[in-house]
């Protein structure tokens, strides 16, 4: 194994995981995660050189973000994909729970609904919130990921946690069980 | 959510204010119920997304996928390698005779380019930036078109507005303290002005994407100095009629920013 490799395993695979979280939330599915993961790897590896600074993370969830925008665009002109896709408050766009036996119903309920009102989310809303929330990124590694200016990302994400709220409450109101 | 303060609760809600904002933002709150509520609701959604959403994780496959990728494409960088490496030996003189007359042509237009347009820039841009310095302190409204001390609210209004987002701080403390932003015209770019003052002094900081020539030396235009220099790519020109060695500190102050900002 060579130099490149073994720094590049030692500075970008261990955000592996964070990698696929991101592309599982803006893909339709695992499968598209997955792929999207791969080359978003190869594409690294291939511009590891121009890497600058600690910030590995940030760099290669930009990298995912750019290979699951470019995966769309592809599937799009091919006609594969509906332009209105992104924005369907459909629970099938979400991460598909887990069948786990060990959670009672309560919970997996209060799951289910976070994971369909987050993916009702517009998309430019749903990635820095997920970005700043499940991935605690500040919001200078957020507009690197993203590639917008900082006051971009601070108000897209008072317009997502507001969005969020909103559905929410109507959920709550709507449904039997209130999460507050 | 109509409090005007809310983007900066937000902001220390998510531990990107200094202490001593977050610390004016928890007053503030303290006496808002609406930014108290705002802040509360915040904790309640983080708390729910971190509890109740699945985090997932790369699965042995992907893993093993991808080590198959990186393995391949490690081969083939090798192979691309080692046939560039046999291509240089063949071709030895060819390569270099046309590299030479190539690199000949470019130096000359190079130097051609330097030698007819370095006159032009370095008498345009001080006076330039003078000129710009003089119309920001005609009046107040001139001198600043945001109006605040907190860098958090001066570098964000500069998204959208300048093609540069320049380092940002505070130097009260120092004897420089921050009066706000403003975006002037300069070398065909919006650039972004920072203001500070000095005592009575007023001083400002243009930031901009420097041209291929470069920066102007230091030079006194119509009694106001001006200083420049680069940090990261951006070109930051000082103006004022402040002392050179009390505009060097501030400068100081603010390099010093931009290498923290940039090993951040």
């Amino acid at each position: 194994m060579d130099v490149k490799r073994s720094r590049f395993e030692a500075q970008v695979l261990p955000h592996l995981d964070a990698a696929y979280r991101l592309a599982r939330w803006l893909c339709r599915s695992p499968g598209d995660a997955d792929d999207v993961v791969q080359e978003a790897f190869l594409r690294a590896y291939r511009a590891f050189d121009s890497l600058r600074g600690p910030d590995a993370r940030a760099w290669l969830l930009a990298i995912v973000r750019n290979c699951h925008l470019s995966a769309l665009a592809e599937r799009r002109r091919r006609g594969h994909e509906p332009l209105a896709e992104e924005h369907e408050a459909d629970s099938q766009a979400a991460v598909a729970p887990l069948p786990d036996p060990e959670r009672d119903s309560i919970e997996r309920d209060a799951r289910r609904m976070l994971e369909r009102l987050i993916a009702g989310l517009a998309p430019e809303h749903r990635e820095v919130l997920l970005l700043r929330e499940l991935e605690d990124m500040s919001y200078r590694e957020i507009a690197t990921v993203t590639a917008v200016p900082i006051g971009t990302v601070m108000s897209r994400l008072a317009r997502a946690r507001a969005a969020l709220k909103v559905s929410w409450l109507e959920e709550s109101r709507g449904g039997p069980r209130a999460v507050r | 959510m109509q409090c005007a303060e809310h983007l900066r609760v937000q902001a220390a809600f998510d531990g990107e204010l200094d202490a001593v904002s977050a610390a004016g933002v928890e007053r503030h709150t303290e006496h808002c119920p609406e930014c108290r509520a705002f802040r509360d609701s915040l904790e309640r959604t983080r708390a729910a997304l971190r509890r109740d959403l699945d985090y997932g994780q790369a699965t042995p496959e992907l893993r093993a996928r991808i080590a198959r990728a990186l393995d391949a494409e490690e081969a083939r960088e090798r192979r691309a390698a080692s046939q560039a490496a046999h291509r240089a030996v063949r071709w030895t003189r060819p390569f270099w005779v046309g590299t030479a007359s190539g690199a000949g042509v470019a130096a000359l237009a190079a130097t051609l380019a330097f030698v007819l347009l370095v006159p032009l820039r370095s008498a345009a841009l001080p006076d330039e930036l003078v000129a710009a310095h003089v119309a920001s302190l005609s009046s107040a409204q001139h001198l600043t078109q945001v109006v605040s001390t907190d860098r958090h609210t001066v570098k964000p209004w500069f998204a959208g507005r300048a093609d540069v987002s320049p380092v940002v701080a505070d130097f009260a403390t120092q004897g420089y303290p921050l009066i706000g932003g403003r975006v002037d015209t300069l070398e065909r770019q919006r650039a972004a002005v920072l203001v500070y003052a000095h005592g009575a002094h007023k001083i400002n900081v243009f930031s901009f994407a420097p041209g291929r020539l470069g920066l102007p030396a230091a030079a006194t235009r119509r009694g106001y100095h001006i200083s420049c220099w680069k940090s990261a790519d951006l070109g930051y020109c000082m103006v004022s009629d402040a002392g050179w060695d009390e505009m060097q500190s501030l400068a100081r102050l603010l390099q010093d920013l931009a290498a923290r900002d940039a090993r951040e």
